[in-house]
C-alpha cells in the first residue's frame, strides 16, 4: 500500500468466541482490515463501541491473535512473534491509566517496565536517569516517580501512562482512547503534550477514538470502522468537511456541536446501534442507511478508492 | 417551580467542615431545561443528590441552604413525606444505566414497581402503564421488550428504561445527572432529543448535569456553570456561548477541539482546581485565571448580574467574550 510504511496491516481478522444465552457465538470483532502507517504520521481510527476499533490495538502490540491477516513492521511481517524488537518499538497507551499502571508499584518502576524486562539499563544511575528524563517529557516532575497511582490525578496518571511508553522511545504508540476518561481542560494538556512527543521523537501514532473532535486535532488521516470494518478512509479535513458514507455523514452529523445556534435533536435520524451476534448479510450498515437499496442487502461493499479517499459502499 | 438557595453541602466534621457545594443557587421554571456544567469533582454530583435528598449516608451532609419545590422545602422532609407529599414529585436518571437497573429481573416488572409504587396500582394495569411508558420513551418493539432483561438491550436502550422508569412518578422535575456520557453520539443524540421532546410534551423541568458544553450548547435553555462547588456563570445558553463573562467559562470553550479550528496546540488552562476547602480566602478560580489581579487573591468576588439573566461571580468579568 505504502512505500514508507513502518506499519502496514493486511486483511486482519480477528474473531472471538462468546456465549449468550447458553448458545455459542464466533462474533467477527475485526472482518478484514488493512491499513499502513507513514512515518511521523498520525492515523486516527472512529467508530462507535464495539466496532473493533481496540481489537486492532491490541492485534499490533500482540495482546490478541488474530485468525488471519498480515502485520507488518518495517517491511518485516511480525504476525503473533513476540520479537522483543517489536515489543519495544511498537507501544500501547490505554483509556483507563488503572489498566497500565499496576497500583502497588511505584510510577517510576511503572515508567521503567518495559526498559527493565528488556535488560534495557546497564547500571541504577542510568534507570533513574531515564525515568526521570521520561518524566520530564511529559511535565512530570521527576519527584513522581517515587509516588504511587493513586496520589496522582486523572491527567497526570494519564501523563504517567504516556511515559511509560516511550521509555525507550518507540517508533510506534498505539492510543487507545487516551482522553476520553479526562476533562477538556485537561485533555487540551494532554492532546498537546501527545502532539508535542510526536515530533520531538520522531513517532508515528494510531489514535483511536470515538470522539470526532479529538480525532480531528490530531490526526493527519481518519480510517472510520463499522462492524469491523473500514467503511471510508481519508485526509482528516476531508473526512471531517466533507464526509461520503453515510455511516460517517450520521457520526459527524451526531456531534453535538458547541454553538446553540446549530441544534441538532429531533433533526436527524441515526438509527439503531447493530448486535454482532446479528450481521446482516450484505452491507452491515444497511438496517440503518437511508441510502440502502437491493444490492446493499445481499452484496458486501468493498472498501475501493475513489478520488483522494477510500469508501466501502454501493451508492455512494 | 424548583428553587435551591445557597446549598451548602459539607463533609468531615461539624466542628471543621469541608464544603464540596459552597453556596449554590438556582431556580427552574416549569418545562425549561437547565444545563449545569463543570469538570469532574467540581460538585455537580452532590449538588444533584442533595437536590433529590439522596446524598449518601454516612458522608455528605446539606450544612446549609434551602431546596423549595413549589415553595415547600424539601430538605425538611423524611423520605416517606416526599413520596406523601404527592405534589412535590422529582425524579433522576444516572449514567450508568446497569448500576441501576436489577440484572435478574425483566423490565417490564422493574418498570411496574415504579409505578405500583407512585400509582397505587399492580398486576396487569401497571404492566399496562409500563407499556405505555415505554412507547413514551419511543422505545422500538415495546410490548416484546418488556420481557427482555437489561443485559439483552444496548447502552441506549437502558438509558431509555432508566428514563421510563423516572417518569413513572410523573415527575414535574427531572434531574439527570451525565445521562449520555457513556453513550456513542449517534445514540446520544436519540437519547437528548427524546429527553427535549419529554420536557415540552410533559411540561416537565429539568436539570441536566453533563461537563460536555457540546451536549449543553444543544439542549439547554439556561446554563450554570459550576467550579470548585461554587457557580461561576449563569445565562441563557445563547448568551453564554456568544458572549461567556467568566475567565474559566471563556477557558472551557476555547480548550474544545471543537472549536480550536485547525490551530496545532489547543488553548489550555493551567493547573488544576483545588481540592475542596483548600482555598481559604479570594476566588476559587484565582490559581488557574490568567487575567488574575492582585484583589482577587483576598477578597471574595461578587455576583454581579452583567446583563438580565446573566450573572457572572468574578471581580474583573470579562467584557470583550465578543461572538465568535
Ligand atoms: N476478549 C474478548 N472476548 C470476547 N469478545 C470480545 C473480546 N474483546 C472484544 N470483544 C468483542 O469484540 C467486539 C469489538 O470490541 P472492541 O473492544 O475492539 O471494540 P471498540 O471499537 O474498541 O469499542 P469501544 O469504543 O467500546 O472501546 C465487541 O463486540 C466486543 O464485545
Ligand atoms: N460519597 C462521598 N464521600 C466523600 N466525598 C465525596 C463523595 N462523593 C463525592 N465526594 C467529593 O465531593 C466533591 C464533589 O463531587 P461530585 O459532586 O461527585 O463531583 P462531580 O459530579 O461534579 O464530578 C469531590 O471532591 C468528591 O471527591
Ligand atoms: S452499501 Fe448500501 S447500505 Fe451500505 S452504506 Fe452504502 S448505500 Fe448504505
Ligand atoms: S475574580 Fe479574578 S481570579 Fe477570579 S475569575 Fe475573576 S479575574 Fe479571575
Ligand atoms: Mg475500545
Ligand atoms: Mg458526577
Amino acid at each position: 500500500m505504502n512505500g514508507n510504511a513502518v506499519l502496514d496491516i493486511r486483511d486482519l481478522k480477528v474473531s472471538f468466541k462468546v456465549r449468550r444465552s447458553g448458545r455459542k457465538y464466533q462474533v467477527r470483532a475485526v472482518d478484514g482490515v488493512s491499513l499502513s502507517l507513514a512515518e511521523g504520521e498520525v492515523l486516527g481510527i472512529v467508530g462507535e463501541s464495539g466496532c473493533g476499533k481496540t481489537t486492532v490495538g491490541r492485534s499490533i502490540v500482540g495482546l490478541v491473535r488474530p485468525d488471519s491477516g498480515t502485520i507488518g513492521f518495517k517491511g518485516r511481517d511480525m504476525t503473533g512473534a513476540g520479537l522483543r524488537d517489536m515489543r519495544l518499538n511498537i507501544r500501547m497507551v490505554f483509556q483507563d491509566p488503572y489498566a497500565s499502571l499496576n497500583p502497588r508499584r511505584a510510577i517510576g518502576d511503572s515508567v521503567a517496565e518495559a526498559g527493565d524486562i528488556n535488560g534495557f539499563f546497564t547500571s541504577r544511575a542510568e534507570r533513574s536517569a531515564a525515568i526521570a528524563a521520561a518524566l520530564t517529557a511529559v511535565g512530570l516532575d521527576p519527584s513522581f516517580a517515587a509516588r504511587y497511582p493513586y496520589e496522582l490525578s486523572g491527567g497526570q496518571r494519564q501523563r504517567a501512562g504516556i511515559a511509560r511508553t516511550i521509555l525507550p522511545s518507540p517508533s510506534i504508540v498505539i492510543a487507545d482512547e487516551p482522553v476520553s476518561a479526562l476533562d477538556v481542560s485537561v485533555q487540551a494538556q494532554v492532546l498537546n503534550l501527545m502532539m508535542d512527543l510526536r515530533e520531538q521523537l520522531g513517532l508515528s501514532m494510531l489514535f483511536i477514538s470515538h470522539d470526532l473532535g479529538v480525532i480531528g486535532q490530531i490526526s493527519n488521516r481518519v480510517a472510520v470502522m463499522y462492524m469491523g470494518r473500514i467503511v471510508e478512509q481519508a485526509a482528516t479535513r476531508t473526512v471531517l468537511d466533507d464526509p461520503r458514507h453515510p455511516y460517517t455523514r450520521s457520526l459527524v452529523a451526531a456531534i453535538p456541536k458547541p454553538d446553540p445556534s446549530k441544534r441538532i435533536l429531533g433533526a436527524i435520524e441515526t438509527g439503531e446501534p447493530p448486535s454482532l451476534f446479528k450481521r446482516p448479510s450484505g452491507c452491515a450498515y444497511a438496517p440503518r442507511c437511508p441510502l440502502a437499496s437491493q444490492r446493499c442487502l445481499v452484496e458486501v461493499p468493498e472498501l475501493r478508492s475513489v478520488g483522494d479517499r477510500a469508501l466501502a459502499c454501493h451508492n455512494v | 417551580m424548583l428553587s435551591v438557595q445557597d446549598l451548602t453541602v459539607s463533609l468531615g466534621p461539624a466542628t471543621a467542615p469541608v464544603d464540596v457545594v459552597a453556596g449554590v443557587s438556582f431556580e427552574l421554571a416549569k418545562g425549561e431545561i437547565l444545563g449545569l456544567v463543570g469538570e469532574s469533582g467540581c460538585g455537580k454530583s452532590m449538588t444533584s443528590l442533595a437536590v433529590m435528598g439522596l446524598l449518601p449516608q454516612p458522608g455528605p451532609r446539606i450544612r446549609a441552604g434551602r431546596v423549595l419545590l413549589e415553595g415547600c422545602d424539601v430538605t425538611q422532609l423524611q423520605p416517606w413525606q416526599r413520596v406523601e407529599a404527592g405534589h412535590g414529585r422529582m425524579a433522576m436518571i444516572f449514567q450508568e444505566p446497569m448500576t441501576s437497573l436489577n440484572p435478574v429481573r425483566r423490565i417490564g416488572d422493574q418498570i411496574a414497581e415504579a409505578v405500583r409504587v407512585h400509582d397505587r396500582v399492580s398486576g396487569p394495569p401497571a404492566m399496562a402503564r409500563a407499556r405505555e411508558l415505554l412507547e413514551l420513551v419511543r422505545m422500538p418493539d415495546p410490548a416484546m421488550q418488556l420481557s427482555a432483561y437489561p443485559h439483552q438491550l444496548s447502552g441506549g436502550q437502558r438509558q431509555r428504561i432508566m428514563i421510563a422508569i423516572a417518569l413513572a412518578c410523573r415527575p414535574q422535575v427531572l434531574i439527570a445527572d451525565e445521562p449520555t456520557t457513556a453513550l456513542d453520539v449517534t445514540i446520544q443524540v436519540q437519547v437528548l432529543g427524546l429527553l427535549r421532546e419529554l420536557c415540552n410534551r410533559l411540561d416537565m423541568a429539568m436539570l441536566f448535569i453533563t461537563h460536555d458544553m457540546g451536549v449543553i450548547a444543544q439542549l439547554a435553555d439556561r446554563v450554570s456553570v459550576m467550579y470548585a462547588g461554587r457557580i461561576v456563570e449563569t445565562a441563557g445558553v445563547e448568551a453564554l456561548f456568544g458572549r461567556p463573562r467568566h475567565h474559566y467559562t471563556r477557558g472551557l470553550m476555547d480548550c474544545m477541539p471543537s472549536r480550536n479550528s485547525g490551530a496545532r496546540r489547543l488553548p489550555t488552562i493551567a493547573g488544576q482546581p483545588p481540592a475542596p476547602g483548600t482555598v481559604r480566602a479570594g476566588c476559587v478560580f484565582a490559581s488557574r485565571c490568567a487575567a488574575v489581579r492582585e484583589p482577587c487573591r483576598t477578597a471574595a468576588p461578587p455576583r454581579a448580574e452583567v446583563s438580565r439573566g446573566h450573572e457572572v461571580l468574578c471581580t474583573f468579568p470579562l467584557d470583550d467574550g465578543g461572538p465568535r
